[in-house]
């Protein structure tokens, strides 16, 4: 009886209703792992150090001396290390997950007010949740960029204001802080974890693919697509008010945003290339892990390429923008829109196409299925 | 026929299995529930949500805050009960309707092995599964037996056999044995496993375990009632049970399985473990063996196979209500539920809300985190039902931020078993204006292929 049905089955099916799907036996994800560890995690992470320590010591420079030029200098220092952090924001694995480092470092934006009242007081602590919009890159924006129009009077909050020194201590808690939680996050990887996320080899969802891929994927389409284009521009959210230009990424400093926003869109492509961080020498990678599944397109395009090519349209898009996100809102609209849509298309692509040809589960909850 | 139908219900047998069954049965269960609290589950899928899905019809049963976790306490609590056998008949009901109520609280969570828990547990509130072997007996003799009827035993294999042919049944189609998918998707994964790891990307490795799996279900309650061949069939539930647990992440499933299927063997087996169990404990032998029979009333007797009758029909038509959708089943999945369908899909999906404000022509997207936990979304990406109920949350959320009379949109593309992503409903259909129903959703959109069979 059974055994009719099956024969049933198999004589009245078509063949071949499905894409094709070769798995190819031979890819080595040991290897994939020890190329994004070595050759990029690791070696970001060294270079974001480099700026960050570099900003840190320019702070201590201006808040022992502030004047115009020790300003600027710490300024164009947290441009390069906001820059820098660009390229690891999507790392969310391991202790970078287990510190939630983009809580302490790019909560935007970032709370005025409370910040503030912090200074006044005098008492903060730094590791509470509801201080995460109070520290890290947005909190200095609005400290060394938008406390006044001219460098000159922003100087004169560090000197001559009343509370001047109250200011000084807070600028000096906030990149120590910045400087502890890194040091939790850069420290393990150098020294042990890094042996342990090549060795999570499965795809399982503790495994360190599924949590790595859960990590690029969330911060792809929660804070470079929506973060930083789909929110500001009034695209997505809970208001009819469509644009809210004060949710724009380093909205202080003004013409950063679509930098920041590029050099993100690249470090994602790079990253999915399996680019090392200091040479344009590539690895095993996630697109070569995509690409050995073989899945394709209609077309029949490896739908690795596709995701790749969406990558390159949506940084071409971006390029597109004007430098100053809020100008671009203000008087186009529809080029962040468009900038949008083809964000939103890689996320399709890497949220259905991908994940399920690497059989990765999308959910940060380990929880059964059947 | 009529008589030895008659002749069967009047029959006995040992109530060992029964007494060894209420036993495992809790203690999977109390381990289950520490699992999940150890795990945080409670904290992450009950108390942290926004929203929750709940069944229809049920939408009066409502997730309890904090209070989650004094459910989940008295829930493991009363699985403990039931195992030792104290104030059985509160402990089970209680188990059941603690359990249930869990489960009912948010769909995102639906698994067939806990639809198989609440069934079992609702079975049990009416056999006689303490006068053998429990606290009860132990403290009023009154009520010891070594025999029961034995459709009370029956009942329990009937269960079983349920669960696995309707599963078996189920994965005669060309999916599952001529494509071998989803196994060919999810097989691979684990190829960095010791040993069996390389096997697991070869390419016929897939298909092996797709046509055994199928036989698996089918036959092995078959195997197991057999005497001659249950002592192999049970090392076959050991082999496979054991292979889903290693490969798959199906929690505490598989080890439930493992012990439940012992009530197919023989009344000799359970009373030697139960002898052995109380010689250990230094119970005597007149508590493992009183030599009684335990009978319902006539009154009671009636009743109760009346229930288990209706319950039986219940269930063996429910997996087939689907028949009366059109349109596919794993693409629609209506009628998906509560059919013993397990791990027959790779299905994923991506939906973007619209919401236009009718007034001034102006549409903003959805941010689906700010109000879904990731599993929310994951679900409800692939599950009309779930659609539906999150898009007229999201018209009375925008409603309340001063949109006026919004209209809900969604564009949803769903993969499944590795068939490119498609567009799953109709991307102009107001939401809003649509009512969930046991009736066809006309705003699915159609299924490009066709998955033949069950």
């Amino acid at each position: 009886m059974v055994c009719l049905i099956m024969l049933s089955i198999y004589a009245c099916s078509k063949k071949d209703n499905s894409e094709p799907v070769d798995l190819n036996p031979s890819f080595d994800r040991k290897a994939l792992l020890t190329n994004l560890a070595d050759n990029i995690i690791i070696p970001s992470y060294a270079g974001f150090k480099i700026k960050l320590d570099l900003m840190v010591s320019k702070c201590d420079a201006f808040t022992a001396a502030p004047t115009v030029t020790s300003l600027a200098d710490f300024r164009t220092a947290w441009v390069d290390a906001y820059k820098e952090w660009q390229k690891i924001e999507m790392i969310d694995v391991g202790p970078s997950q287990a510190q939630t480092i983009r809580s302490f470092f790019n909560i935007y934006p970032t709370n005025v007010e409370a910040i503030n009242a912090n200074i006044a007081n005098g008492t903060i602590n730094f590791d509470l949740p509801v201080t995460y919009s109070q520290q890290g890159f947005p909190a200095l924006d609005y400290l060394i960029n938008g406390l006044a129009g001219s460098d000159a009077d922003i100087v004169a909050f560090y000197t001559t204001a009343s509370d001047a020194a109250k200011r000084i201590a807070y600028l000096k808690k906030l990149t120590a802080q910045m400087n502890v939680i890194f040091n939790k996050v850069y420290t393990p990887w150098t020294t042990g974890y890094r042996d342990e996320f090549i060795r999570k080899s499965g795809t399982d969802a503790s495994s360190s693919l599924a949590v790595l891929l859960n990590g690029y994927i969330l911060n792809y389409e929660r804070y470079v697509r929506s973060g930083k284009i789909g929110i500001p521009s009034g695209i997505m959210g809970s208001t009819l008010i469509t644009p809210s230009p004060e949710k724009i990424e380093a909205y202080y400093k003004k013409d950063l945003s679509k930098d920041l926003a590029l050099i993100a869109q690249q470090a994602v492509l790079d990253f999915y290339r399996g680019k090392a961080f200091n040479s344009s020498t590539t690895g095993p990678s996630i697109k070569s892990y995509f690409a050995a599944l073989n899945t394709k397109d209609n077309n029949g395009k490896l739908l690795a390429d596709v995701l790749d090519e969406q990558f390159v349209k949506a940084l071409a898009k971006l390029n597109d923008l004007s430098p100053y996100f809020m100008q671009q809102i203000q008087t186009d609209r529809t080029k962040m829109t468009i900038t949008f849509d083809e964000m939103q298309l890689a996320v399709r692509y890497m949220k259905l196409d991908m994940t399920s040809a690497m059989g990765i589960v999308i959910t940060y909850t380990d929880n059964d299925g059947d | 026929m009529a008589l030895s139908l008659r002749q069967y219900f009047m029959k006995q047998s040992s109530s060992a299995p029964l007494a060894v069954f209420r036993i495992a049965f809790g203690l999977m269960l109390c381990i289950s529930i520490l699992r999940f609290w150890l795990n945080n589950w409670i904290e992450e899928l009950y108390i942290k949500p926004h929203i929750f899905f709940s069944y229809y019809g049920f939408d009066w049963i409502k997730p309890i805050g904090t209070s989650t976790y004094l459910l989940f306490f008295i829930c493991g609590l009363s699985a403990l009960l039931v195992a030792m056998g104290w104030k059985y008949r509160i402990s089970i009901i209680t188990l059941f309707l603690s359990f249930t109520y869990i489960e009912l609280m948010d769909k995102t969570t639906y698994l067939n092995h806990y639809y198989f828990v609440s069934l079992t547990c609702l079975v049990m509130i009416f056999l006689p599964a303490n006068v053998c072997f429990s606290a009860d007996a132990w403290k009023n003799r009154e009520i010891l037996a070594d025999k029961v009827p034995a459709w009370t035993v029956d009942i329990l294999k009937l269960l079983l056999a349920t669960v696995y042919i309707y599963a078996g049944l189920a994965k005669l189609n060309s999916d599952w044995l001529l494509n071998a998918m989803p196994l060919k998707f999810w097989l691979p994964t684990k190829n960095d496993l010791p040993v069996i790891g390389p096997l697991l990307s070869t390419a016929w490795i897939p298909y092996v375990f797709s046509w055994f799996g199928a036989a698996y279900d089918l036959t092995i309650v078959f195997f197991l009632s057999y005497r001659k061949t249950r002592l192999f069939a049970y090392v076959t539930v050991i082999v496979f049970h054991g292979l889903t647990a290693l490969l798959f992440q199906i929690g505490m499933f598989p080890y439930v399985m493992i012990v439940a299927t012992l009530i197919f063997f023989s009344a000799d087996f359970h009373q030697k473990l139960i002898n052995k169990i109380g010689k250990m404990l230094k119970l005597g032998h007149s508590f493992t063996a009183p030599n009684k029979s335990f009978n319902y009333t006539p009154a009671t007797n009636r009743v109760i196979l009346t229930i288990f009758s209706v319950l039986i029909v219940v269930q063996l038509l429910v997996p087939f209500r689907y028949l009366l959708y059109p349109g596919e089943l794993f693409w629609t999945e209506e009628g998906y539920r509560f059919s013993w369908r397990v791990m027959l899909m790779e299905k994923n999906g991506y939906a973007t809300f619209y919401v236009h404000d009718s007034a001034s022509d102006k549409k903003v997207i959805v941010n689906n985190y700010e109000f879904l936990t990731p599993l929310q979304e994951k679900m409800m990406s692939t599950q009309t039902d779930m659609i539906l109920q999150y898009a007229h949350f999201l018209k009375n959320h925008y409603v309340a931020l001063g949109f006026k009379n919004p209209k809900v949109f969604a564009d949803v593309f769903v993969t499944l078993n590795g068939r490119k992503n498609a567009q799953f409903i109709d991307p102009h259909v107001d939401l809003a204006t649509q009512e969930d129903s046991f009736k066809h959703k006309n705003w699915i959109l159609p299924f490009n292929d066709t998955i033949k069979g069950f």
